[in-house]
């Protein structure tokens, strides 16, 4: 693209990086348009230029690898853009105006819905549901799969973020990214998020729900295979609703007097097309 | 689809819970309220009864969690055949000379169920 100069050494590294990655989208979507997305990349290059993230990698990184991770999971053309271009908004050199005109209105649409996501997150997160975007507002679920692939970017290079920005990522990740992968059947993106969060978890804090938590996920692998992600992810959802720890672990000690005897009970026959979730 | 589960007293309690107010959706701690039973004894009952094709068990919305914050809560809630089943199961037990008459299960109209 023109609207931006670059280096030499800029070029060539742009070159590899955008083989990268479509390489992967080769892989999963050999029917995807290299065109769009080698533009999208072009574009969001230009707008991240110069940028570098925390950890002094290059910024562009961060949307290629989302986009990677997408492309993995097989994203559609739209969302593969919207994630080179998700954080150039961020950027006063980009306006919602110029994405929507250069990559039409799903990705744009994409882009800001994302960004709902991200408010909607914040808002959870001060325990202020008032502050959620309006249920007319709801955005796309692909907003959704930008928003896992991003976050678990930042996982996987957070090691030079402060502990507590960590942490306190890592137990939104466990709360709320992770369930929403398990909803929307990206099984490898929602184990990764889960073996990221919960590392940095048991390795830096000593959590709120996460002791119970870790203690009857623990004891989950007494169950069938395919049934333990369901039942742990459902005792989460029942510890997070109990105010106390002392309530907590009374929850935990009963849910775990009954653990034998629901193994035994999954054990039995299920009737076809009941298929495990 | 034919099979009945063992009509313990729990999965009466249980079965009248979910009865009481039809098409109403319980997690496992407002189950646990309803008919005060343990969490480790309502699990192994909603598994069975799922299996049974009485209950149906689904994660609640994420926009909703989401917004709140937490974690996720699985709902339960009778199936149409379920429900009809369950009326008919709690009958049976509930026949006179049988537990609700020692007062040792609540009585249909305290939990909501036609006689």
């Amino acid at each position: 693209m023109s609207r931006w100069p670059s280096s030499e050494a800029a070029n060539s590294a742009d070159r590899d990086l955008l083989a990268g990655l479509l390489a992967v989208v080769a892989g999963t979507r050999p029917d995807a348009d290299a065109g769009l997305i080698s533009r999208a990349y072009h574009v969001a290059a230009g707008v991240h230029a110069g940028q570098r993230r925390k950890n002094g990698d290059p910024y562009i990184t961060h949307p290629v690898a989302v986009a990677a991770i997408l492309a993995e999971a097989g994203a559609d053309d739209p969302t593969l853009c919207a994630a080179l271009l998700h954080d150039a908004l961020d950027s006063a050199s980009y306006s919602l105006a110029e994405l929507r005109d250069a990559f039409g209105a799903t990705v744009a649409e994409l882009v800001a819905g994302l960004r709902a996501v991200d408010g909607g997150l914040g808002a959870g997160m001060r325990g202020s549901p008032a502050g959620r975007p309006a249920a007319s507002a709801a955005p796309d679920t692909r907003a959704w799969m930008i928003k896992l692939a991003d976050r678990l970017h930042n996982l996987r290079t957070a090691a030079a973020l402060p502990a507590a920005t960590r942490l306190s990522t890592s137990r939104q990740t466990l709360d709320v990214l992770v369930p929403v992968a398990g909803t929307l059947g990206l099984d490898a993106i929602r184990a990764e998020l889960e073996d990221l969060a919960a590392g940095t978890i048991s390795r830096h804090g000593t959590g709120r729900a996460p002791r119970y938590g870790r203690l009857l996920s623990a004891a989950a692998a007494l169950l069938p295979r395919a049934t333990r992600s369901r039942w742990r992810a459902e005792w989460a959802g029942e510890l997070s609703a109990l105010p106390a720890g002392r309530q907590r672990a009374a929850f935990a000690a009963r849910t775990l007097a009954g653990i034998p005897r629901l193994a035994a009970t999954l054990r039995r026959a299920r009737p076809p097309g009941d298929a495990p979730r | 689809m034919g099979q009945v589960p063992r009509m313990t007293l729990q999965v009466q309690l249980v079965l009248g819970a979910l009865l009481a107010d039809l098409g109403a959706e319980l997690y496992g701690l407002q189950l646990c309220e309803a008919t005060g039973l343990a969490s480790g004894t309502i699990y192994p009952i909603m598994a069975r009864l799922e299996q049974l094709g009485w209950v149906e068990s689904s994660w609640e919305d994420p926009r909703r969690h989401v917004a709140e914050g937490r974690p996720r809560r699985r709902y339960y809630r009778l199936t149409g055949e379920g429900a009809g089943r369950a009326r008919e199961a709690l009958a049976r037990v509930r026949r006179p000379g049988s537990l609700p008459r020692y007062g040792l299960v609540p009585w249909a109209g305290s939990a909501g169920v036609a006689p």
